[in-house]
This record gives structure tokens, sequence and C-alpha cells, in this order.
């Protein structure tokens, strides 16, 4: 439908990056070097909990080759953090988990800094330790123990342990308990996930005459890092400059700070440009992975299946740093008020902090985990009463005009047609076709996260356009799809658009590659640029032509006047000989929209702006000997308001779910006292080729407000119900309930053999 | 240091260079000769980004000392195609939206492109090409693209090899 009334918006057209990327060509930043660069690497602890007694680096100072160490004694004693500034470069006084950075080591090659950290003598002085996070909420072990002293966001409610605590209260829950036919109350864990990008957090950095230091790395969020550095580096933000040449994947764990101030402190100990990349098993002990949690939920219900109230409680387990906890446990409390009608709801999200490694906002951050105990909960009850759960679910979801659990109304509402088309799509009427074989169906919504947006566009004088964006594209085809709109509005086609790396020195401020809003947010950005160069083409037209502005239109690369026209590569040429060039800056801010505030409190995104809606159904098999799952088929009814790009929207989807399913069934990075049991990537266990069936895509457009020609945010939603559909299918398949995640062969042939002895 | 000399052909480009006897293929390919289309991520043989053909086949550059390639002619992703000639594999890669952020494609080419050497003339099934892909990681897509691609591809190439 959008390819009719659009030239090149709603096409599935070529990405702009494509070329570079099949041949080799695209730079990522694992590729970048300079004359004279060093190597850096990290000495982590290999303590969970431990205070630091002395550092001797006199034997790796030693070593030919090194150039520089530093630890906490070497540089200005800052604490940094999004939500709590809890944060700091090396363990000060204290290492707080295994893989805490001690010391870095910077030499003329990769493996001699190798040599200088093993050489680098920490004595500990172990300390009791905290890993279970319901024990840190009451234990009298404190993690920071001057927590009271750190700053934070005003919004932010902490005490002891707890790095931040939520709350979203509506009507009288004790009183529809009280009055409910049944109440249903269920306790369900999920694991420490991994985001599993293949190119390493990698950053280098190199410090100029004039005492600017430039970091080329693989951020999703260039400003953020560079005001974060600013911070640590104790400088003021526009003497650090970060580019971003290419990145290998994100998917939220390049949103904060990973190596980019370990290359920028060695840079500027040594004089010398400075690259440090991950390992793998740094990734696996000491990124930002997605927090493993615990949901307790409690649910009401009338005869007919009808939600009448629910209380619940999310723990999310931040690690030694609150990093993005305490924001991801609170949007669980959105995700746990779902789709559906709210009824009475009495929820509250704790992050906490345990001695293990410190955690981040891997996409649609507390989804998965919250829509795993609310959705497996719908099923339990809705066999519990003899319903369909897709039944049940229809009774309760939300229509046009309902509130939502802040207060806010709901608009452009979908989910009853998602949830019929993936029902229908995987043939619901035929729940178990075979023994051993079930289908689930889960649904959820999920915010188009706001912020604000600037583009610079540029007509060249060729007629092409230059579209300098501060947001990264991290692989989605976020900026391609901004193209598009960009192109639609300028009657150019795509390949008219160039679209440049991002550098915070050149490039207007963009809030980043992050929740679901880079095509949404730049692609509004784009709208306004262009009508902003549609004023300049069209006045210097109307000399040109000499005729009036008014029924002036672009058409085919020309401003078009009845029968007159000028094409806009020869308006390029003049505004560049006679007014400086046709350059616009657009600029795009999503508002939130008006909601409740008494119902929610210190919650860091209390309202959600543009929701979408989607629903998730699967068929899949279950070994009865193993409990070894095979998923049979796989579909996604996705509400994206308008569909941009049908092509890589399907990418987003089908690479949401494959995330999803690893989630479900097999990724866990595993502790034991304190110690990561698995950090490799054959035991850290993602799907191969041969582990993700064919994902099938329905896409539903129902339009947005907001969004550029309606859309809403596309890229987090596909991972947030795997889980949960595939629990429920496994139910349906074994009669067993998994309620712990990853569901794996293990724990499915556990809880068989215990139903059947 | 000990350096040794190595003999070995890049993209049909003789190269002769002083090598450390610990240096891997991939570190060779990536440092001394330039070849940045190979990608480094686990250095374990886990993810297959660094995959390259050796005399052909399919390898993992990461943990292949690059003196075991000794008298070897090595392909990267550079030296099946360029920008303004591709191989049909990378021509189907972008038709097919196989493409996200693009890193572990090098690899993923290269891969295919054994797998279809392997079997000259032949269509394989999506089940054969998700089987022969399998050592290569990609976390953007969930491969159903890029199986739609090796498909595409393979038949092309099928197509062109049954009319000359």
């Amino acid at each position: 439908m959008n390819a009719q009334t659009h030239r090149v918006a709603g096409h599935r057209l070529p990405r702009r990056d494509g070329v570079g990327k099949v041949t080799g060509k695209h730079v990522y930043a694992a590729d970048f070097k300079l004359p004279g660069m060093l190597y850096g690497k990290i000495l982590r602890s290999a303590r969970a909990h431990a205070l630091i007694k002395n550092i001797d680096v006199s034997r790796a100072a030693a070593i030919a080759g090194v150039r520089g160490i530093i630890t906490a004694a070497d540089i200005p004693q800052v604490r940094y953090g999004t939500a709590v500034r809890d944060t700091t470069v090396f363990a000060t006084d204290r290492v707080l988990f295994m893989g805490h950075a001690v010391a870095a080591v910077a030499a003329t090659s990769s493996e001699i800094a190798e040599r200088a950290i093993e050489a680098i003598k920490v004595e500990y002085q172990d300390l009791p330790a905290l890993y279970d996070p319901e024990e840190a909420l009451t234990s009298d072990i404190r993690i920071h123990p001057d927590w009271e002293t750190y700053k934070a966001l005003p919004i932010i409610s902490r005490k002891d342990n707890i790095a931040g605590q939520a709350r979203i209260h509506v009507g009288d829950v004790e009183t529809a308990f009280a009055k409910a036919h049944k109440i249903y109350e269920h306790r369900f864990t999920t694991s420490l996930q991994h985001p599993g990008y293949t190119e390493p957090r990698v950053a280098t950095a190199d410090w100029d005459a004039n005492g600017i230091v430039t970091v080329w790395c693989n951020t999703q969020l260039p400003f953020d890092t560079q005001t974060t550095l600013a911070e640590i580096l104790d400088l003021p933000a526009a003497r650090v400059r970060v580019t971003v040449p290419g990145i290998g994947g994100g998917f939220g764990g390049k949103l904060r700070i990973g190596v980019e101030h370990f290359a920028a402190l060695l840079a500027r100990k040594t004089a010398r440009p400075v690259k440090v990349m991950s390992t793998s098993e740094e990734e696996l002990t000491a990124a930002l992975p997605r927090q493993a949690s615990i949901v307790l939920l409690k649910t009401a219900v009338d005869k007919e299946g009808h939600l009448l109230a629910r209380s619940g409680r999310v723990i999310v387990d931040c690690g030694a740093y609150a990093g993005s906890g305490p924001g991801t446990a609170a949007i669980a409390l959105q995700v746990m008020a779902g789709p559906y009608k709210t009824g009475a709801l009495a929820f509250e999200s704790i992050a906490v902090y345990t001695n293990k490694v410190h955690s981040g906002s891997f996409r649609a951050p507390a989804g998965p985990m919250a829509n795993f105990a609310m959705e497996s909960q719908i099923d339990m009850i809705a066999k519990d009463l003899g319903l369909d759960p897709l039944e049940m679910r229809l009774r309760n979801v939300v229509k046009e005009g309902d509130p939502g659990p802040s207060g806010e109304t709901h608009t452009s509402v979908s989910i009853e047609e998602c949830l019929r088309k993936a029902a229908d799509a995987i043939g619901w009427h035929d729940r178990n076709p075979e023994p051993g074989r079930g289908k689930g169906i889960a649904c959820s919504w999920w915010m188009t996260t706001g912020g604000s947006s600037g583009v610079y566009v540029k007509i060249n004088p060729d007629g092409s356009a230059t579209l300098v964006s501060g947001a990264v594209e991290i692989g989605t085809g976020a900026i391609t799809g901004a193209a598009q709109v960009l192109a639609e509005e300028l009657s150019l086609d795509l390949t008219d658009i160039n679209v440049t790396g991002v550098d915070t020195q050149a490039a207007p401020f963009d809030y980043g590659a992050q929740g679901s809003r880079t095509t949404f947010s730049v692609g509004n950005a784009c709208l306004a640029a262009a009508k902003e160069l549609r004023r300049q083409m069209f006045e210097l037209a109307a000399k040109q032509l000499e005729a009036p502005i008014e029924n002036m239109k672009l058409q085919d690369k020309h401003v078009v006047a009845g029968n007159k026209s000028i094409s806009i590569a020869e308006l390029a040429r003049i505004s560049r000989l006679a007014g400086g060039g046709l350059i616009a800056h657009g600029t795009a801010i999503s508002p939130a929209p008006p909601y409740d505030p008494a119902r929610v409190k210190n919650h860091p995104l209390p309202v959600w702006n543009t929701p979408s809606y989607h629903a998730h159904a699967v068929d899949l098999s279950v070994d009865q000997a193993t409990g070894k799952v095979t998923i049979n088929r796989y579909v996604v009814a996705q509400d994206v308001g308008y569909a941009i790009n049908p092509t890589y929207i399907e990418g987003q989807i089908e690479g949401g779910v494959a995330q999803g399913i690893g989630q479900a069934l097999s990724e866990e990075i595993v502790y034991q006292d304190g110690r990561v049991m698995n950090a490799n990537l054959t035991d850290y266990k993602m799907p191969t080729a041969m582990d993700v069936p064919e994902i099938e895509s329905i896409i539903v457009e129902c339009r947005s407000a907001a969004g550029p020609y309606g859309a809403k945010g596309v890229g987090e939603p596909p991972c947030i119900e795997p889980p949960a559909a595939i629990g429920n299918a496994i139910a349906a398949a074994t009669g067993c309930w998994p309620n712990s995640l990853p569901m794996t062969a293990e724990k499915i042939a556990a809880a068989m053999r215990a139903r059947h002895p | 240091m000990n350096r040794k000399i190595l003999n070995i052909v890049v993209n049909g480009e003789s190269h002769q260079l002083l090598i450390e006897p610990h240096w891997t293929l991939l570190q060779v390919l990536r440092n001394e000769i330039g070849m940045m289309g190979t990608k480094e991520n686990c250095l374990e043989a886990e993810c297959g980004v660094c995959t390259v053909l050796l005399d052909g086949r399919a390898v993992n550059s990461c943990i292949l000392l690059a003196g075991q390639a000794e008298g070897c002619s090595i392909t990267t992703i550079e030296g099946i195609g360029d920008p303004e000639h591709l191989h049909p594999l990378q021509e189907a890669f972008i038709e097919c939206g196989a493409v996200q952020c693009g890193y572990c494609i090098p690899g993923m080419i290269l891969t295919a492109k054994s797998f279809l050497d392997e079997h000259p003339g032949c269509r394989p099934s999506r089940e054969e090409i998700r089987e022969a892909i399998a050592g290569t990681l990609c976390r953007c897509t969930g491969y159903r693209k890029i199986i739609d691609a090796v498909e595409t591809a393979a038949d092309r190439i099928a197509l062109s090899g049954a009319k000359q």
C-alpha cells in the first residue's frame, strides 16, 4: 500500500551501506589504526569482593615495550553513571566483582601488554560477597558502603544495596483481591544474557596539540560517550571528540562507555595513540549484559477470566554497579501491565547490587523478563479456568482510548489485530497436532523512546543530498530508513542521499541509536530539514523563474511552478555562488504524552511514547526423552505504524526473535561462587543457523500520530515475546510450565519426569 | 626476535613477508597485508567472522598459524568482487536484505562460497545451506535472509554454469 502512495518510502530498497559491507570496504571501529599506535590491555580482578591491599606494577613496567601503566591512583577520582553515579574507571580500594578493572597497560604490541598484565601483582583481602539478589535485600553486607554520598537522578529512590525502586499503583488492589473469583501467584526467574554483537567493544584514542582527545569507537551513543568521557577525564565536553567509523552490532550493549575511557587515559599517559579491544572473555565477564531477574506476580480474575487486579514485584540483579538497572527494573512495570485493561495494579521494581558483572540495556530492557512472567501466567490462568489462551487475551486487551497503566490514553491500538493474525497464521484451532507438539502465543506492547534528534542536510551541486546525523547506523537500516524519508520529501532517489559517519565535533546532537527510536526520530528531523530546504529552494526558484512561491512543488528533482521548472542541482549551484549553499538544520522531539503522576512513583520513564503492539505464535515439538525443543514454525504480527522499508523491518523481526529464542532456550552467563563458568562462545550458546527456524513476519500498519508517515518504533519489540510464547508452547506440548529461563532441555526433561515419574 | 620468511598468495598477489612464528593468518592478513575485510572477534574459532579461503577451502584464520599457510593461496572478501564487479553472492546478500551490521558478512559470504564451490552446479536445499553456514554466528539477522541470499546466488551461479 505504501509503495503506491510514496515513491521511495515504503519500498524495499537496498541499504546505503550494503556494498561496503559485502566487499569488506566498510571500516569498523575494530579496523581503525593510527601510526605508532600502542595496544592497551586491562587487568581484571580475580576476586569477587575483596580489599586491595597493594598493587605492584614494577615487574610489568620493566618489560621491554611497555609504555605506560595506570591504576586508580593515577587518574581523576570521578564517579559516573546514568541513574546513579556509583561507577569508577578502576576499582579503588575494593574490587566488587570478578572482572572488575584494576589496572591498564599500554605496550607496543598486544602480546607485550598481555604479558605485562600478568606481571602486575595485586594483594587482596577477601570480603564476604553477595551473589543472590534476594539475599542482598536483607544482608548486612554493603556492596557500596558509601552509597549515600553518591549523586543520582533525583527521581531514583535508593537504600543500602537497593540502587533504585519504583512503583506503579492504580486503583484499590486489596478490595479487588477480596472480591475475586480466583487468585493466582507465581514466581519466575530469568538469566543474565550477553548482547552477542560480533564486533567486540573497541576504541582508539589520540590527543592532539590543542589538548583535544579524539576517540574512534563503536558506541551506540556518541554524545553520551562524549559527556561521560569528559567527566572521567575532567575536561570540558568540547575537548572530547567521539567518532564512530562503523559498528558491528550493539543491541543496547554498546550504549554506555565500554573501553573508550581506558584508551583515552592510556593515550594521555603515554602521549601516543592507544587502541583497546575487549576479548571474548572480557565480553562475557565484564561487559553490559541483560540483567537476571526474579518476578513475583499475583493476579485476581473473575469467572470469565477478566483481569481484576494484579500485584507484583520485579527484582533486577544490577551486579556491582547500578548501570541501567534502576530504569530497566522500572520499565518492567509497564511491561507487566501489558496491553491489557489495567484494573487495579500494585507493582514494585527493585534494582539491587550484587558482586557480579554490572549490567546494561540489552534490546527491550526488561521486556522479555516481565513479559515471560506475565504471559506465562495468563496461560496458566486460562488453563485453570478452562479458557482458550487466545480468548482469555482477547477478553482483556485494551481498545482505542482505554487508559494505560500511567493514566495515559492508548491510541492507534492494534493488539487484537496482531493477536488474531498471529493465531490464524500458526493454525491456532489445532493447538496439539500430535503428542509432544504444542503451540503457544504471547503478546506485548512497547514504547518508541523519545529524545531529540538533529540533522543537517546539504544539497550538493550535482543535485544529491548529504545527510549528517548524530545517530549511529548500528546495522538495523535505521539511517537508510531516515534517508528514504528525506529522499521522498526532496523528490530524490535513495541513491541520491549520501550518509556520513558520526563525529560529535561536526554532527548535530542526537539522543542515540537506542530505544526503537532512530528511524522514527531521525526520520522526523529529516521531514523538518526537507521542509526548510523546500523553503530555501522555492525562494531561490521564485527569483530564477520569476514565478510565485505559491503552488510551487518539488517533482522529479526539480522545482516546478506551472509550466516552468529548474533542477535542484541548478539551484544548488546558484546558491553556492550567491547564497552560501543550500543547507538546513532539521530537528525533532517527541514529547511524552499526558499521564497521571499519582500512579507512578520514582520511575525514570513514567509514561511511554507512541507505543507499538505485537503478538508472537510458535509451533514446537519437545523430545519426550531428552526435553530438547525443536521449533517448527514461528510467526510474528507486529504493528510498525508505517513500514518505511519492509525488508529491514523483517530483518529486525527475524533477528530479534533469534535473540529471544536464545534467551528462551540456551543463553545464560552462568555464575558459580562469583565466577563466570562459560566465558567463551562455545559454552555461551547463541543460536546458530541450525537453531533458528524460518521466522514469518506479518507487518501490521496502524499509523501513529507522531512518527514519519505514521511509523512506530520497530527494533526492540521482536525480542520481547519469544520466551513467553515458547514457554506457553512447551506447556501445551508437555503439560509442564517452565518458570525459569533459559528453558534448557535438562530443565524440561526434569519437569516432565517430575510430572510422570 | 626470530622472524621467518612466509611466501603466500593473497587474492592472486604474491607476498614475501618476515613474520613472527606465533602470528596467525588473521594477524598477517589484517596487520601486514591490510586486508581489513577479514574480521576479528573471538580469536578462538568459535564465531567464524575471520573465515577466509585457503586453497579454496573455508578456514578460521584466527587460529591458523600464518606459517601453516606457506605456499598457499588465500582468498579474502576483497578477492571475490569489488563494488563495480560484485560476486553473485555479494549481489544476493544486498538484494535479499541479508546485511545488517555486516560484521559477520565477509566470513559468511566466504563460507557460502566454499560450500557452493565444493558442490558445483548444484542447487542446495535450505537445510543444506543452514548446515553449511552454521559455523558462523550472526546476531542481527536470524539467518533467514542470509539463507535466501545463498539460495539466490546458488541458483544464479548454477544457471550461468549451465549456459556456458
